[in-house]
């Protein structure tokens, strides 16, 4: 059973020999391509023998031949917008930045929202010191893949104290067929620095996304961090965030996962100064035959950290939907408080969704919890709905609602969460949703 | 306007309401008094149209239409309310705008176009001063985290909002104090009218002398052992159902 990953390597050997006679870039980072192909190369895809992935069928995708993409033109109509003309808004079609559909706003002094890809020939010494450099998700085989294959993605820098206030909206649209692509994300904020990033993932055909997003957060910054997965609905999303936070920053990353056949997200979050504040929000909407699945693993090494996970998912039709959360309190974190709650709602009996929460505390004074629920809408609600009058159907779509809108109502970027609002409302077809407000 | 004929209505099997006779005019209040486990809830569970319950014999016609063949929602629309016993919590929904949902509802029911914004907004303040409803419990998730007191009230709330045709409290004075007891029983009493009718559900007789019915039923062991006048409450409330439970014969003399 095993001798049959390794084979799969070989279309990947070569088109990683290919893929490095192109390219020109610094000799540190050829470095970390090899090792990190390296590293693929000797475990190869996951296998369902391997326990992180024990639940992923990963057939159709070992199936395919993978090309790499060209460039495509994509009618801008389709690319989702934040509402806010005054956004900094990077397009990558296919992997790579599209200037002609972006738009870059003035910025504070020496901070950096560019190409990736063309920020390592401008800027290398930004890029160089940060770029696979934070700890986690180790020998995780679509990590290495992006490091090895990344073409272009986006390079946020912050120098110290900076604040963009502007949301810095990146978006990776995917069109096409057998089309793999393994866009980078490289976020880097020095001390006292604050912005808020909107990531989006979509596109139309079967192709693969490998993203990999690597977020550190120097003393004090604070980030809001928003990935909003709506890949097409044959399409595989395989995608890895690493995030580094150092004393008293805070993180609010909000996970939206919508679309796709099969997802996979994991995050591994490292607390690693005192009094840093991370909380985890995530949402999956998942139907007909989706599979989704987050891992996430949140690792307090200083004192006094906090952090709040909060994943949820909605299942409706053979959906199936994983969540696999780790705290980890290092001996020395003392007052650490970490909270995890993992709620899955079924709308359907053939939905089926797991949850896998798990602690491993090796300080002594702290507050740790998890919670895990999953079923299916309470009748009793339904019944009290109906009694007022209202419909079976809007009672549903209004309790369903009701569950999701807790994390939405986390999203403090207004057009964002207004707009996710409405995706959540055409799904449940309720046509009533207007926020109430006072005349 | 409520007509119920020999109803026999059975549980998982087991037949707990055994031929409930019961005809209620409008502008009529009634009331049905009885320990626990007589049926009552069943009762009043059967009238909303709640799963579960199992119709074997018998009939409910309201304004002479047949109820047991609505949904709930329609039984609603038709002009149907019931205050539970024990409210639901809905996190997540606010109290304005699922009341809003409602009232919407009923209006689309009855080919009428959704409420004015303004208009709701003024009859929703007016009715939260029948019931002394604060303004914050309308921003509030729908009874999530009332206490027992502001629940029911929340019930006489969304009737008075509603503006139903024909209510059935159930037990609305359970966990209740003197205080409470009174806000909602002055609420139930500024609804009434000539055109509207009311089924109060209660344990006590304490109630009653806040909501003072026109007729009195005692319901026991599934079946309506005696009807009376509001004087029939005070003197369930001096002998207790004891006299029912012991002496099923010593009932019925009582009652001749």
């Amino acid at each position: 059973m095993t001798a049959v990953a390794p084979l799969f390597s070989d279309p990947y050997r070569q088109r990683f020999a290919e893929f490095m006679v192109r390219r020109r870039e610094p000799d540190a980072i050829a470095k970390l391509r090899r090792a990190a192909f390296d590293r693929f190369d000797k475990g190869g895809l996951p296998t369902r023998q391997q326990e992180a992935w024990r639940l992923v069928d990963l057939s159709a995708l070992q199936a395919m031949t993978w090309q790499r993409p060209g460039d495509a033109p994509v009618d801008t109509g389709i690319l989702p917008t934040l509402d806010q003309t005054l956004a900094h808004r990077l397009v990558f079609v296919n992997g790579r930045f599209a200037p002609g559909l972006s738009r870059l706003r003035d910025l504070p002094s020496q901070t950096l929202v560019a190409s990736l890809g063309q920020a390592l020939l401008t800027h290398p010494e930004l890029i160089e010191p940060h770029l696979d450099r934070l700890p986690g998700l180790k020998n995780h085989p679509f990590a290495d893949l992006n490091t090895a294959f990344w073409e272009d993605g986006a390079l946020i820098y912050l120098p110290r104290g900076t604040v963009v206030e502007t949301p810095i909206h990146l978006i990776f649209h995917t069109t096409g067929d057998a089309l793999a692509v393994h866009p980078r994300l490289l976020l880097v904020m020095e001390a006292q620095t604050q912005a808020t990033v909107v990531v989006e993932y979509g596109g139309q055909g079967h192709y693969l996304n490998g993203p990999m997003a690597e977020l550190a957060l120097d003393n004090g910054a604070v980030l809001d961090y928003h990935q909003i997965q709506e890949e097409a609905p044959g399409a595989f999303h395989l995608g890895g965030i690493r995030l580094r936070q150092e004393r008293a920053s805070q993180a609010h990353l909000h996970l939206i996962s919508l679309g796709g056949q099969l997802v996979r997200t994991d995050l591994e979050a490292l607390l690693n100064g005192e009094n840093a504040n991370c909380h985890l929000n995530g949402l999956t909407l998942a139907r007909d035959q989706q599979f989704s699945d987050i891992h996430v693993r949140v690792e307090h090494a200083q004192p006094h950290g906090i952090s709040e996970q909060l994943f949820k998912s909605v299942l409706e039709d053979k959906a199936h939907t994983v969540f696999d959360g780790m705290i980890h309190v290092r001996q020395h974190a003392q007052k650490t408080d970490a909270r995890q709650t993992s709620r899955n709602l079924l709308l359907s009996k053939q939905a089926h969704a797991q949850a896998n929460p798990r602690l491993e505390i090796l300080a002594d004074d702290v507050k740790c919890g998890h919670g895990s629920s999953t079923g299916f809408l309470d009748p009793d609600a339904e019944f009290y709905l109906r009694t007022r009058g209202i419909p079976i159907g809007q009672a549903r779509a209004l309790l369903v609602h009701a569950f999701a809108n807790d994390n939405l109502s986390r999203i403090r970027l207004t057009p964002l969460r207004e707009r996710l609002a409405r995706v959540l409302a055409g799904r449940l077809a309720l046509d009533i949703l207007d926020e109430e407000k006072e005349p | 306007m409520l007509e119920i004929r020999n109803l026999h209505v059975t549980v998982e099997g087991r037949e707990i309401l055994k031929g409930i006779d019961l005809a209620i005019q409008p502008g009529e209040t009634h009331a049905i008094m009885g320990p626990n486990g007589s049926g009552k809830s069943t009762l009043a569970n059967v009238i909303a149209g709640r799963e579960g319950y199992t119709v074997t014999q018998g009939e409910i016609l309201f304004e002479g239409k047949n109820l047991l063949e609505m949904s709930p929602e329609n039984r609603a629309c038709e002009g149907l309310f019931l205050a539970f016993q024990y409210p639901v919590e809905i996190p997540g929904v606010a109290n304005l705008y699922f009341l809003k949902a409602a009232v919407n509802a009923v209006r689309k029911y009855r080919g009428e176009p959704p409420v004015d914004a303004m208009d709701f907004w003024e009859l929703v303040h007016e009715r939260m001063e029948l019931v002394k409803m604060d303004d914050s419990m309308l921003k509030r998730s729908v009874n999530e985290g009332f206490s027992g007191g502001e629940k029911k009230r929340n019930e006489v709330f969304q009737m008075a909002v509603l503006q139903p045709r024909f209510a059935v409290m159930d037990e609305t004075d359970s966990g209740l104090d003197i205080d409470a007891l009174k806000v909602v029983a002055d609420g139930v009493n500024a609804l009434r009218n000539p055109e509207r009718g009311f089924l109060v559900i209660t344990h006590y007789q304490r109630l009653l002398d806040y909501i003072v019915p026109d007729q009195v039923h005692v319901l026991f062991n599934g079946k309506i052992a005696r009807s009376g006048g509001k004087e029939l409450a005070l003197e369930l409330e001096e002998q207790g159902y004891a006299l029912y439970n012991e002496e099923p014969g010593r009932a019925r003399r009582a009652a001749a």
